[in-house]
């Protein structure tokens, strides 16, 4: 971990680089937009999403639109899992999203927390198991998003390979999973991160970069752990 | 005689009105006196009484003037009628045209103004003068005269009967409303149960009912014998002849003259206007119309479907609606016949199954071929085959619209209508339940057998979807819900979203709550 001052007195951590910060905006518009497309194309009939089909220029502008922002989200996926993949791979970067057995734990421990058995939920010092929980069901259900969305981009395309019935499948895949990952983003991430007491009104490290490090600290005040360890040493060299 | 004789019909006829209300009021006082004297002396009350009577028996006289005024219309008239019987004499127009002078003294006898002398109505005539009036033209000529008829028939008394409202709204938009082309000139008659001009048919088919030929400019012919069974039998039977011909009465016999027969016919044929309005506004909506406006004077007008004097109403037969579609559209109708609907209608006289009108409405006919009308396809299949009392009796499922609507192509057009009602135009079309089914020639589905499906649905496809491959019709599901025996991976994909969507918008909750609830809990 990397300590530093920002401006003023208080101490921060670094958490972010200004690679994921940019990475993690690019993510909020794309979402953003794919969002506000594609729930006015399931939820057509609902008086907001006409008008949001009509101030941006009917239907087929706003498929145009939807997309624009699924072939940009194809990139971003894609230069990511690139990216880190010649990163952990050839570089050495710190695997700390690659889930391990001391998630298992931490969510052991939590469920014995949340029923009152532990005194202190599970502490982990760089990610925690719900952030590589929300981490890879989002990645992964962005792919499977990318997958059945060019399917359906390309129906004709997409029949040269596959039996017609993946169209279908397709849509449905793709309009549920759509559903889950915004309700996922909605519900828990925006809770997570905004209205969690730890953190309310807003966690800011990803914008920034840096956590306050008396919010931090209680993480950083956890005991070593052996995966832990493992990461720090790799971080020093 | 400084009084025109009209004026002093109109005192004489006020003086009768007085005299009889005058009479009758004196009458009543007469029995009251009596009833009086008789409390005084006999012989002052019964002079009295001879007095009253010779007094009233005077009065009673006078109140019948038109003895008097009978006589004088008569003389009247038989100085008019000196010239006016002469049947060749006649008034010409400048523009050629003319009307007869001649006046029918037997009608006019038999009519309800008898009584009345010539100048009554025609105000500028007198025994002394017959002004040498010029009118423009003919219609000019019986505006005018027809003004008479408003100095007695005042507008509150003429606006008693409700079917002159319609002519007062004419009247107030500029037209000129004359009364004799209803009422008749000299053979005016009593209008009694509706029927305005009864003995009017029997003057015309005095030569109307025997075959005569009306002869056109390009040399055609046209019989003008009317079929009196097939009027009598038609819902015209109460419809005078001058009522729809116009400016054709026992007075008057305008020769006109037209260029063919179909001139002549798309000439009748806004006759039909003047009472049906409501049909003719749709019409003119109509694309037959807009082809008769473009130049195409073989488009259909009213009477070609609906015939002249047999007028037809075509509600009574939907078999005989297609047999009139089926004279200019003849290729559609062999289609129509041979497809599952034109088949039942003409074996089995079925009537559920739709026949022309039902799709392309009768009066206000689209362009069938414009995008409008194939974007609202949908709806007009959806009137029956929504309906589960039609579709049950033949054992046809009613969620093939519904299921139409919730796919790609149904949703895609449902926003493109309502875009089409503010500012957007799409770009291109959307396939329609006649798209993949056919229009005029829709064979019935569950007859053939799934690879000929198949390879038509293909055919189909290849009009949009230009490399639509082998496998691209199983993306339809042929309006079928997914089932294992359907499409049993959209069903296994369906079945498992269904079951996880709810675990984990549940899930995610009470981890929220439990986050929220253990945090103040162990502070």
């Amino acid at each position: 971990m990397v300590y530093g001052k920002l401006s003023g007195d208080k101490e921060y951590v670094r958490r972010f680089s200004a690679y994921r910060i940019i990475e993690h905006i690019a993510l909020i518009a794309l979402f953003a937009a794919l969002a506000a497309t594609g729930l006015s194309q399931k939820f057509y009939a609902l008086g907001v999403s006409q008008s949001l089909i009509a101030v941006l220029g009917g239907i087929d502008s706003v498929r145009f639109l939807h997309h624009l922002a699924g072939a940009l989200f194809t990139a971003l996926v894609a230069q990511h899992v690139l990216l880190n993949f010649w990163g952990i791979v050839y570089r050495q970067w710190e695997p700390s999203m690659l889930v391990n057995f001391n998630d298992f734990v931490d969510a052991l421990h939590n469920v014995r927390y949340y029923i009152g058995i532990a005194d202190r939920p599970a502490v982990r010092a760089r990610y925690n198991y719900k952030e590589k929980f929300i981490y890879w069901l989002i990645l992964l259900g962005g792919i499977q998003m990318i997958v059945t969305g060019f399917i359906l981009w390309f129906p004709v395309a997409a029949t040269k390979y596959f039996p017609g019935q993946f169209i279908p499948a397709s849509k449905v895949v793709h309009t549920n999973e759509a559903m889950l990952i915004f309700l996922l983003v909605a519900i828990w991430h925006i809770y997570d991160s905004m209205f969690s007491p730890d953190v309310f009104p807003l966690d800011k490290s990803i914008f920034i970069g840096y956590s306050e490090k008396k919010r931090f600290e209680r993480r950083l005040a956890e005991p070593e752990n052996e995966a832990g360890a493992k990461n720090r040493e790799l971080q020093r060299r | 005689m400084s009084d025109t004789p009209a004026k002093l019909f109109f005192m004489e006829k006020d003086d009768k009105i007085e005299a009889g209300v005058l009479g009758e009021g004196l009458l009543f006082s007469a029995v009251g006196s009596r009833y009086r004297l008789s409390q005084r002396g006999d012989g002052v009350r019964a002079a009295k009484c001879i007095l009253y009577v010779v007094f009233i028996f005077c009065l009673v006289l006078h109140a019948r003037p038109s003895y008097a005024q009978e006589r004088a219309a008569g003389e009247e008239k038989r100085q008019c009628l000196r010239c006016h019987s002469e049947k060749n004499s006649v008034k010409k127009f400048p523009d050629g045209d003319f009307v007869s002078t001649y006046v029918d003294s037997v009608a006019l006898d038999k009519s309800v103004h008898r009584s009345l002398p010539c100048t009554a109505c025609h105000v500028d005539f007198s025994a002394l003068s017959h002004p040498d009036r010029a009118f423009r033209n003919k219609l000019q000529y019986r505006i005018r005269e027809s003004h008479g008829c408003r100095h007695c028939h005042t507008d509150r008394v003429i606006r008693s009967r409700a079917i002159h409202e319609a002519l007062f709204k004419k009247e107030g938009s500029g037209e000129a409303v004359i009364c004799t082309d209803c009422h008749s000139a000299h053979a005016v008659a009593r209008i009694t149960g509706g029927n305005v001009s009864t003995s009017e048919d029997n003057y015309c088919l005095r030569c109307h009912a025997f075959e005569n030929r009306m002869r056109f400019r390009n040399g055609e012919f046209r019989s003008i014998r009317v079929d009196v069974a097939e009027f009598r039998d038609s819902p015209h039977r109460n419809v005078g002849c001058s009522d729809c011909h116009f400016g054709f009465s026992a007075q008057e016999h305008p020769d006109r003259r037209f260029s063919s027969e179909r001139t002549y016919r798309l000439s009748s044929a806004e006759i039909c206007k003047r009472c049906h309005f409501d049909k003719y506004s749709k019409i003119s909506e109509s694309i037959h119309y807009s082809m008769l406006n473009s130049g195409r004077l073989d488009a259909p007008t009213c009477i070609d479907c609906h015939g002249s004097h047999a007028v037809l109403s075509l509600s009574r037969s939907r078999l005989s609606v297609v047999q009139k579609c089926k004279a200019c559209h003849s290729g559609i109708y062999e289609i129509y016949a041979r497809s599952v609907h034109g088949s039942a209608l003409f074996k089995e006289n079925n009537k559920d199954v739709p026949i022309c009108i039902d799709c392309h409405s009768s009066h206000s006919i689209k362009d069938p071929s414009s995008s409008e009308f194939h974007d609202y396809i949908p709806d007009l299949c959806s009137k029956c085959h929504s309906n589960a009392a039609i579709m049950g009796k033949y054992g046809l499922s009613v969620d093939v619209v519904k299921s139409y609507l919730a796919d790609f192509h149904g949703v895609t057009l449902g926003l493109y209508r309502k875009e089409a009602q503010k500012r957007y135009r799409a770009d291109r079309p959307m396939a329609v339940c006649t798209d993949c089914h056919g229009t005029h020639g829709i064979t019935n589905v569950s007859g053939a057998d799934l690879l000929t499906i198949k390879k038509n649905l293909r055919k189909r496809c290849h009009t949009c979807h230009t490399n639509a491959t082998e496998n691209f019709p199983d993306a339809w599901l042929s309006h079928y819900k997914p089932s294992l025996r359907v499409a049993p991976l959209v069903f296994i994909v369906e079945e498992f979203y269904k079951l996880m969507m709810p675990l984990m918008v549940i899930g995610l909750l009470f981890q929220v709550f439990l986050d929220i609830w253990r945090y103040f809990a162990s502070r």
